[in-house]
């Protein structure tokens, strides 16, 4: 078996964060295959939610391509729309959001929309928010995965597309209208982030084999809080492989990708 | 606003305020003209099966409001839109939450034949392909600054058109608040009237005309959807009108038998077509899985030309497939037979309740 690449590092961290018997809401691509791998390692009680309508289906015809295609509705509890999966999320019922983007900046504010000029005339305009914004502010706790690259992890984005802390300030969720807890962990290949309770300011925790602080801190445009309790990122062994590269994506629809 | 209000927390520093300055102005039909329509129409039923080619000259016009239904490559009306770029329209406002080739398919016959198809604007969630990449007629329209675009989030979509399909002004919501969505969309925070929290309202969206494909209905317009449901139901009943594709057409009976099955009533379908494939090269769940080298094949073409400006290879595409062919079956037998076999394969036989 040879060893991880940086797509399988972080997929291996995504599964190894979400806790069994929980819901978590997952977009396509990275999100869907570390779910399915906690499902087949620790968290057999995972049940996952697709926003074009699926609560906890069973994916047994393979990783789906789509959030609404008919493999991610495979085996269904339930199956509706997206006002219902929706709304169950507003209610309290999804543990997790695992989202991406193209920016975050140090409060875990993320962009989706677009990169240069102006709103009416971005320079690159991306797909818009799709489920991201309403998975980050009515999921309980928000996981994000990120390429780490100075260019993504901003002191200011272009755009805020999905919340985090805002500016920062104790109430500023509160003071949106949004319910869920906010920022949990951002997931790169080469660290692990949470954030600091106080200040709600991005704090390293894990880092990879081999990695030193000062050298993810070159990578990020920010000041980043390091843990007094930093450690190092458990990578993913040989049966955690096999299972990522044979059973969650043997076609490598995305983890033969690179990280951006 | 109260002092309590949100603005003060805003990082861009832009007042909410500012948009409360701005007449609101409906953009498809406001709720009292969606209902004069409800109202003056026939609740008979009868036979509402038209060629597409009718349905579309019956509503499609300049200037109106189209609700897209599925979501992104799931059950989108490809048919329905191959025929709307055949006929021609301008200015029009997309409105749907997630979607692929219907939106670049509308967005490349503007580019291509501006005189004949244009569209005005979008109010939308997101617009792109997932796993084939991003969209790119989206991405250079936008950079030209030849679109309008008013985002909303996947929930913020299909929440405003729930409100219209329940015949209301605005809903709240749990999200957009504290997103520059917030500053630069048409919903508004508000204080709760009960508790005075900030709460986030999104205007309702009424579509003149909603265009949607299912998986069966009865030749009166009810219709089942198995798989996702998506926003279907909440678009067919929000839009004035109604251009309703289905894989096939079943008995009334059917229908009668297990009514619970119903999620389109017959009240909210104005014409129905039945078109077999008519999601293609999307999904349509118990029938096909999505051609994904058909989608390359769109995409790569678009992509030559927003990186290029080559126009020729997507020319060709709707010269070989839209405008070269007088129906959507044509289209679909200038394909490979075997890629009906295949994608029919893909979907594993999911079992639906058709007869």
């Amino acid at each position: 078996m040879s060893a991880y690449t940086p797509v399988e590092m972080i997929t291996y961290t995504g599964s190894r964060i979400l806790e069994d018997k929980k819901i978590v809401f997952v977009g396509t691509g990275l999100p869907m295959i570390a779910a399915m791998h906690a499902q087949l390692t620790h968290a057999p009680g995972l049940g996952m939610i697709f926003e074009a309508g699926a609560l906890s289906p069973i994916l047994d015809m393979g990783l789906p391509l789509s959030v609404g295609d008919t493999r991610a509705c495979r085996k269904a509890c339930y199956l509706k729309g997206l006002c219902a999966v929706f709304e169950l999320t507003q209610r309290g019922c999804a543990d997790y959001a695992f989202i991406g983007g193209a920016q975050i900046d140090c409060y875990g504010n993320v962009n989706s929309t677009f990169e240069g000029g102006s709103y009416s005339k971005p320079r690159t305009r991306f797909p818009g928010s799709g489920g991201a914004g309403v998975m980050a502010a009515s999921c309980e706790k928000t996981i994000i995965i990120m390429a780490l690259e100075k260019r993504r992890f901003v002191k200011k984005l272009d755009f805020l597309t999905s919340i985090g802390f805002g500016d920062g300030s104790p109430d500023y969720r509160e003071n949106a209208g949004v319910m869920g807890s906010g920022p949990y962990r951002v997931i790169t290949h080469e660290a692990l982030f949470g954030f600091d309770p106080q200040s709600k300011k991005m704090m390293l925790l894990e880092i990879a084999p081999g990695k030193t602080p000062e050298q993810i801190q070159e990578k990020v445009s920010f000041e980043l809080r390091i843990s007094p309790k930093l450690k190092p990122m458990r990578v993913p062994a040989a049966k955690d492989l096999k299972l990522l590269r044979h059973v969650c994506d043997p076609e490598g629809y995305f983890l033969t990708r690179k990280v951006n | 606003m109260d002092s309590k209000s949100h603005n003060g927390f805003r990082i861009n520093g832009v007042k909410y305020g500012d948009k409360t300055k701005q007449a609101f102005e409906w953009w498809g039909p406001a709720p009292q003209t969606a209902r004069k329509i409800a109202v003056s129409k026939s609740k008979a039923l009868v036979d509402k099966r038209v060629s597409l080619k009718a349905a579309v000259k019956r509503y499609l016009r300049d200037a109106i409001t189209i609700g897209i239904g599925g979501f992104v490559n799931t059950r989108v009306p490809v048919a329905i839109i191959h025929e709307i770029i055949r006929q021609g329209a301008k200015d029009l406002t997309l409105a749907f939450h997630s979607n692929s080739i219907c939106a670049e398919l509308l967005a490349g016959a503007m580019l291509l034949y501006p005189d004949h198809v244009s569209v005005k604007r979008a109010e939308l969630a997101w617009w792109g392909y997932e796993v084939i990449g991003i969209a790119p007629l989206l991405r250079h329209l936008a950079a030209k600054g030849m679109i309008q675009l008013d985002d909303y989030s996947n929930y913020g979509m299909s929440a405003r058109f729930k409100a219209a399909a329940m015949g209301l002004e605005f809903i709240p919501v749990r999200d957009h608040g504290g997103s520059d969505m917030e500053r630069l969309n048409r919903g508004l925070m508000v204080s709760s009237p009960f508790s005075g929290k900030n709460t986030y309202l999104v205007p309702a969206c009424y579509p003149d005309v909603g265009l949607l494909h299912v998986t069966a209905a009865d030749m009166y317009g009810n219709c089942r959807i198995f798989g996702a449901l998506c926003t279907c139901p909440e678009i067919a009943i929000a839009s004035a009108h109604s251009i309703v594709s289905t894989e096939q057409v079943i008995s009334n009976e059917n229908i009668r038998t297990y009514p619970n099955l119903t999620e389109i009533p017959y009240l909210a379908v104005d014409a129905l077509i039945e078109q077999p494939f008519g999601a293609y090269p999307g999904v349509c769940y118990g029938h096909y899985w999505f051609d994904m080298a058909h989608m390359q094949m769109f995409r790569n073409a678009s992509d030559e030309f927003r990186k290029s400006g080559n126009k020729n290879p997507l020319k060709k595409y709707y010269e070989d497939y839209i405008f070269g062919c007088e129906t959507f079956d044509a289209f679909l037998n200038k394909l490979p037979p075997e890629i009906f076999e295949k994608i029919t394969q893909l979907d594993g036989g999911q079992p639906i309740i058709v007869d």
